[in-house]
Formats: structure tokens, sequence, C-alpha cells
């Protein structure tokens, strides 16, 4: 078995030394598979994405224990333009384009590993190959794009940066089922015809449980499930919680669902 | 109601006994040894020293204007000169125009700092942080040349001789007197600026220069606090520029350079932002500060060929110092002087009290 | 035709300065108020190299230069670096200090008399006929032609150059960019450096037309309200700014009071603060961290 592309350890993460959103997250990421983390609101997804890629001053968040490897060196808190050279590229929830340059100024920003122009250029053509609505739209201000192809967009420059791993967080959020459909698509070609690992942060269980090969739960701030998708998706209480299906099958109302009774099962 | 470590064994129960500006026995007799101090020291002193003391009192007031407009609403002001200069115009021109006495001219200067105040903080409500720096700076640049105006206008090319002010017949002159009616007067703005912190106007500016948008959801009138913040302000700068006027019995553009807004903005940053004992911390060093480049000049083997270039030497120390300040110790001579309060009141103890909020 | 020329050339002069203000402001979002003295400071860099380089003015010229973009580089990386991620506040308090510690310095270093860096250049200053009467020295129009020649390098920089691109987006959105590999201390150094050499230039010609000494900053000063009146982070705005406030400032000089000219430029700041407060070209938007 090879080694993990990514590993995180019992990690920690403080905001403003007075919040813990992290409290002991640990998974590992195998080379050119597609990970995804299952959570609701405040779970801690986006911050263990974030403490991947590197925290910027502004929040005054930190890694307080634990630690994250990629590639056998620690990149725990480390300085974000190093790490996305490193090859972690990272396609945020908010703020994910650039609103006032074009798309193909989008695509002109990232900097990569160093290479002469002709390869650079080679690299924008086939990342654009991926998502041929984008060369419809190449002079369209950023801003002005739908949903869809802005998230399209911030794919696109993501992957202009020749990473190894991609971080996505929420992919599905604000999109039309179409759209969604049409996106998972493209992750699964990526991932086939460029090797890449993924780690896909989503709070749609379906869209997560389809496109990952191995998932993780995570709740206020701590694993509590990981396992083989085919297994996750069987498992009793994601069934419930996040399929709203009863032991029997059938759709339950969420109202029937007596949560105080089944949480005790998460630390069992 | 701050979050500094207390002597242990004192407890607040009730919301009058947190907001009490004294609140043990010891800092009631630290108070008194601070007044028996001060009332005394006059007796003691040379004119050199009461002359020196005078000016750190006038500073205080000023300094204390702007510690409240940027340490505590947040904003940022360059013109505190050309408000002082306002200030001490307005008696200038009062009192040579129209022989008013003090009681008419002080107030209509404190009037005047008001309604620029009013003017210049009005572009600001729309806008944040840079902007109103900026008018402030147009606002300083209009009054000198509105006061270079008068002077060469009326013939006083070296600037406004002003009549000391007379109390009952008496004319106010000398060192002594000076002291205690700057003393007190700096004692009393002292006091109204406690209370205004501690009142809902200085909650609400607290909460303003937190986060506006939560202030404004939270139902503080964000633009009428920020309006007002800067208007008590320019009234005590504008009340400290007229007392100064009074004092030197003298007004001239010259001495309300850009400069002397830097020197204030310099006092509140060495002094430590957002604490009025950072103030007064801020304008006794930044009013020593020249006196001890000069005897440093003095004494320094082969520096005397600077001495003619003394203000120069002022500009480079003043900006050096600032920047130190500013990278080193943020906090300013409050933060070092906490630091050593709460060692010794922590000690033998060394445990630091969690950050978190300390400004 | 004379008062247009006047006006063309102070355009010129502010327009210059006022592009330094953009650069900063609107990469790192942090307003210099030490520009006025940096630009003297190249003015008097300028007076060290043409005693060094004497006879070769373009070299003299050429050293400053490179001297400026380094001088704009260092600012940035021991001083301004240490204030990312603090308030806006405390930057720009940290520029005042800067510029008040420069001036001190420069006077310490080169005295508070007038220099004149064209003499030793060996570089004489005549005048130009112009049509209608009217006349312009030489410097300024290597001043008009420097700001030209500025405003269309910076212009074609940013929009085609591919790091003129990257700090447009590390202006917009600093995390983002940072997150796509662009090391923001370099792009902020630049950005200074470009800032500091620009504000040296004008400074550089304005001092071999009128002379140096300490009052030079003064204009930096005044220039301030051209690049706010424009829009502090719009290069178009800031031509337009100083063509609104050159012109206000001879009109009103020429017809009104000459003691006008210093405070002109803040009454066309007041006036647009109070009408339009982003300025005729900027962006919208909400300021606070750096």
């Amino acid at each position: 078995m090879s080694t993990p592309l990514l590993t995180v350890a019992k990690l920690e993460v403080v905001y403003q030394r007075a919040v813990t959103a992290l409290q002991g997250v640990s998974l590992s990421v195998p080379r050119g598979q597609i990970v995804g983390i299952l959570g609701t609101n405040g779970a801690g997804k986006t911050t263990l994405l974030r403490a991947i890629s590197g925290f910027h001053g502004i929040d005054d968040a930190r890694v307080t224990d634990g630690s994250i490897c990629f590639k056998g060196r620690r990149i725990d808190n480390g300085e974000p333009h190093l790490i996305a050279r490193a090859g972690i590229a990272l396609v945020p929830e908010r703020e994910k384009v650039f609103p006032n340059l074009t798309v193909a100024e989008n695509l002109t920003v990232p900097a990569g590993p160093r290479e002469s122009a002709a390869e650079r250029r080679r690299r924008e053509e086939q990342v654009v190959e991926f998502f041929p609505k984008l060369a419809e739209l190449r002079s369209r201000v950023a801003g002005l794009l739908s949903g869809g192809e802005r998230q399209m967009l911030a794919m696109a420059s993501a992957l202009v940066c020749k990473p190894e791993l991609l971080l996505i967080d929420e992919l599905s959020l604000g999109l039309s089922p179409v759209v969604i459909d049409d996106l998972m698509a493209r992750i699964v070609q990526i991932k086939r015809e460029l090797g890449i690992a993924v780690v896909l942060v989503e709070q749609s269980a379906a869209v997560a449980l389809e496109l990952a090969d191995y998932g993780y739960v995570l709740e206020n701030g701590r694993t509590v499930l990981d396992g083989e998708v085919q297994r996750l998706k069987s498992h009793a209480d994601i069934q419930e919680f996040y399929m709203g299906r009863t032991s029997a099958g059938a759709r339950r109302s969420y109202r029937d669902v007596k949560q105080y009774r089944r949480s005790r099962r998460w630390y069992g | 109601m701050s979050r500094r470590p207390r002597a242990s064994g004192h407890f607040r129960t009730a919301y009058a006994q947190d907001l009490r500006l004294i609140q043990t026995g010891t800092e009631r007799w630290a108070m008194a040894a601070c007044v028996v101090a001060l009332a005394g020291l006059p007796f003691l002193a040379s004119p050199f020293l009461l002359d020196l003391a005078n000016q750190v009192f006038l500073a205080a007031i000023g300094a204390l204007a702007l510690m409240l407009l940027t340490g505590y609403a947040g904003q940022i002001s360059l013109g505190h000169a050309g408000l002082m200069a306002a200030g001490a115009f307005t008696v200038g021109i009062l009192s040579r125009e129209l022989q008013a006495p003090f009681w008419m001219t002080l107030p209509a200067a404190a009037l005047v700092g008001s309604l620029l105040g009013a003017i210049f903080g009005l572009p600001s409500l729309r806008l944040r942080g840079l902007y109103l720096a900026v008018s402030t700076l147009a606002l300083h640049f209009l009054v000198v040349y509105l006061g270079g105006e008068y002077e060469s206008r009326r013939g006083y090319s070296t600037g406004i001789v002003i009549d000391p002010p007379a109390i009952g017949g008496h004319a106010v002159s000398g060192g002594l007197a000076w002291y205690f009616i700057l003393g007190l007067t700096a004692g009393g703005v002292l006091l109204l600026c406690l209370n205004l912190l501690r009142s809902g106007t200085g909650r609400a500016w607290a909460a303003i220069r937190a986060n506006e948008t939560v202030a404004e959801a939270l139902g503080i009138g964000v633009a009428g606090h920020k309006l007002l913040a800067f208007m008590v302000s320019s009234l005590l700068a504008a009340l400290a520029g007229a007392l100064f006027g009074y004092y030197r019995g003298f007004v001239s553009v010259e001495a309300f350079s850009l400069f002397l807004s830097i020197q204030y903005v310099a006092m509140i940053i060495i002094g430590g932002m957002g604490s009025l004992l950072g103030a007064v911390l801020g304008a006794l060093f930044v009013t020593l500060l020249p006196y001890g480049i000069e005897a440093a000049l003095r004494t320094l083997p082969g520096a005397e060929r600077y001495a003619g270039l003394l203000f120069a030497v002022n500009y480079a120390a003043f900006g050096l110092v600032m920047i130190l300040f500013l990278l080193l110790e943020p906090l300013g001579l409050v933060g070092i002087w906490r630091r050593v309060a709460t060692y010794f009141r922590l000690w033998p103890f060394k445990h630091r009290p969690l950050t978190g909020g300390q400004r | 035709m004379q008062l247009a020329v006047n006006t063309l050339v102070l355009t010129a002069i502010y327009a210059l300065i006022a592009c330094g203000y953009v650069l900063v402001y609107r990469v790192s979002r942090v307003l210099n108020l030490a520009h006025g003295e940096l630009m003297m400071l190249g003015a008097y860099l300028l007076l060290m190299t043409a005693s060094q380089f004497s006879g070769h003015w373009a070299v003299a010229i050429a050293a400053a230069v490179g001297l400026s973009l380094l001088v704009g580089v260092l600012v940035y990386l021991f001083l301004m670096r240490k204030m990312t991620g603090e308030m806006v506040l405390a930057a720009v308090l940290t520029t005042v200090a800067l510029g008040t510690l420069l001036r001190g310095a420069m006077v310490l270093i080169w005295s508070a008399r007038q220099h004149y860096p064209a003499q030793r250049l060996e570089f004489t200053n005549f005048a130009i006929a112009l049509p209608g009467g009217a006349r312009m020295s030489l410097c300024a129009a290597l001043l008009v032609a420097t700001t030209v020649l500025v405003y269309g390098s910076l212009w074609a920089f940013l929009r085609f150059g591919r790091w003129g691109v990257r700090m447009r987006a590390a202006g917009q959105r600093p995390l983002l960019a940072a997150q796509r590999g662009i090391n923001l201390h370099a792009i902020y150094a630049l950005a200074w450096g470009l800032s500091t050499l620009t504000g040296a230039l004008a400074g550089m010609l304005l001092a071999m037309d009128q002379g140096l000494d300490q009052t030079m900053a003064t204009i930096g000063l005044k220039a301030f309200p051209a690049a706010l009146v424009g829009g502090l982070d719009s290069l178009l705005g800031a031509l337009a700014g100083a063509l609104i406030v050159a012109t206000a400032e001879v009109l009103l000089i020429h017809y009104v009071d000459p003691l006008l000219s210093e405070v002109v430029p803040f009454l066309v700041l007041i006036a647009m603060l109070a009408v339009w407060p982003w300025g005729l070209f900027g962006t919208r938007e909400e300021l606070d961290r750096v």
C-alpha cells in the first residue's frame, strides 16, 4: 500500500485564541482517490480545508495541535502561496473567483510551478478542455457569471496551478441538479485523466457518497465515522440522519427521528 | 469594567459598583497621594519646570480630545492642529476686535470647535477610516489659510497679541496661577472623558469601533455617534487651543503646523491607544521629548553641529519613536505600565491572564 | 494660453504623484501618507548621484531611479510588512511616522538650504516658446512627457502583463490570490517600489525645474486630493482628478487670490467628499483591515 498523499493527524484548530473549531480530526487521502467529508453546518469542514490550504494572517486562526503531512512534508501553519505551489489547490465555498477580472484573466492569475510560457499556455488550454463552456466566456467579467459557470471557473483556475490534490468546498451549494450532475461528471473525468486526488466537502450526502471512494463524517470538530463509501451508504445512522430512511428502508419524517437516543452510537 | 487582574478578595456585586472610578481602598490612597503631590509641586518647582508642567496640562487636554476620537471611536484625525488653531484664533479675534472677556471667548471657541467638528465630520459618515483622515487634513489647511488671511489683512504679520484674562479685575498671570487653572481644567476634562466613556455613549463608541455593521444592527445610531465623537473631540481641542492662546498671550499661524497634528497623533500612539491614562502619559512624553533631545545634543560629543537644526532632529526623533512604538509596543506606555502593574499584582504568581480581548 | 499651459503642467505634476498613491492603495489598501517625503527623497538621491556621475546625466538619473525603486521595496519589506493583518489605522499612522522621520533625516543629511540638481548635472533648463505667446520650461515639458509615458506603461502593465493582472487580483481578494500561489509580500513590495519610483520621477523633474528644498513634500500632500477625487483605486481617476484639481487651482490663483494655492486642492476634495465620496471612478467599498 503506497503512502497516502495527505495525512491529517489529530488536528486541532483554534480561532482567535478562543474558539476551538477542530478538536482532533484525523484523515488520510490516498493518491488519485476522491475522499468525501460530510457534516452539518458548523461541523468544521471548511476549517479543515482552510487549515490544509493555509491560513492567512487575517483570520487569526492557528493549528495548535496535531499535524498535516503532504507528500511526506509537514505543512501545518504554512503560508498559503507556498502550499499552493507545493501542489494543493483549494476551491473555496465563497469568494472563489476574482469578480472584476475576465475569465481569461482569472486563468492567467494562478502562479503554478516554474515553466515556460508555451507550457503554461498549453496547460491553460488543457484545463479549458475540461470545461468547454469557459472557452466561449473568455472575455466575460467573472462577476457576471452564473453560479454554475463561476464554479467551473473556480475549478479551472485551481487546476491551472497543476495541483496533485484538489480541495473542493461545497461543490453543490446553490446549484441546480443538472449543473451538479455535470460538475460531478467532470470531477470523475479529472480524477481519471489527471490522476489528481480530491477532497470533497459536502453538505449534500447524495453528491458526496456518489462521487467519493472513501468518506469521513465530521461533527462538532471531530471525525465520528469513516469508511469505504459502500459501507457508509448502508450504515444505519447515515441512512437515518442524512438520507432520511428508517432501518426498514422507507423514508421517514424528520419529526419521528429521535436524535438523542441515537447520538450515543457515534462515540460508542 | 476592565479585564485587568484586580486585587484578590475584591468583588463587585452591583453595576454601580462596577462603574465606580475608584474602587479599592488602595486606589483611594493612591489618588489622594497624587492630588497632594500635584498640588504641592508648584511651590517647590522652578519657573522653568512650572512652564513645562503647564505645557503638559495643555497637551493633555488636546491629547484626551484626540484619544476620544481615535482611540475610542476609531476615527483618524490629522487636523487636530487646525482645530486648536480655530480655538486660538477665535479667542484672538474676539478679544482684539470686540474686547470680549474670557468668559465669552472661551465658550465661543468651544462652539466654533464643535461646529467645525460637525462640518468636517459629516463627510465621514458615509465612509470609513481613511476618508475622515483626509477630510481633517483639508480642515487643517483651510483653517491655517483663513488664519493667515486674517493676519495679513489686519497687519498682524507676526501674530495676534492677546491680553491675559481678567478675573474680578485681576489679570491672571504668572506660572503659579496658570498651573492651577490649567491643572484643574485638565482634571475636569479627564473626568468628563471618564464619565463619557462610562456612559451609554462610551459603550456605543466601543461597539462602533468593534464592528460598525453589528452596532447598527443592534440599534445604535452609528452616524450620530460618530458625529458626536468628532464634535466632542473638536470642542475640547478648540478649548485647548483657546487656553494656549491665553497662556502664551500670543497667537500666530506658524504655531499650528501639520507637525503639531502629528505630535498629537504621536501622543496617543506612544501613550497607548484606547486608554485615557495613555493620553496623559503620551502628552507628558511628547512634551518633554524635545527638551530631552536638546539636552542630549548639548552633552553628546560631536552633536553640536546639529544644534542649529533642532527642528529637523525633532522631526526625525518623533518619527523614529513613533515607528518603534508602532512596531514593538503597540499598546504604548500604558501597555508597559500595565505589564509592570500586573506583575506586582500577581506576584508571586507568574501566570499571565488569557489574552483574548486585551487591548 | 499661458493659463492652459500652466494647467497642463500642474495636471502632469499632480497626476504623476497621484498614481503613486493609487498604486499602493489599490494593491494593499493602505494610504501612504509618506509619499510626499519619499518623492522628496528621490530628488535628494538625484542630487547625490549627480555629484557622483557629474557630466553623465543619463547615468545619474538612471541610478537615482533605481535607488528609489529599491527604497520603496525596502520600506515595504522592513516596515509595512510588519503591519499586515493590523488595522488600516495602524498602517496609515506608520506611514505618517515614516514621513516625519524622513523629513527630519533629509534635512540632517542634506541641510535645509536650496539645492539645484540641474546645475550639478550641467543641465540647462531653457524655456520653450509656444504658440499664443505662452512659455514652458524644458523640464516642465519633460515632466508632461514622463507622466504620459508612466501612465501608459502602468496601464498596459496592469491590463496585459501577467504580474499586472496578478497585482489587480491581489488587490481584490488577497486570500484567494495567496491560495492560487501568489506571494502577496512580493506583490506588495513591487507596488511600493513602483509607487516610490513614480513619485521620485516627479520629485526629480520638479527639482531640476525649480530647485530642491524642504517644501517639496507639501506638493506631495496637495496631490493626494487629486488621487481621492478620482477614486483612490483607479489610474484613470487619478488623471481626471489631477486635471480637475489643477484647473481649479490655476484658475483660482489667477482670478482670486494667489495665497489660495495651498488650500484649493483640499477645497475640491471637500466638495467631492460631500457629493460623491468614492471618487469619480473608484469602486464603492468598505475599508477596514489591511
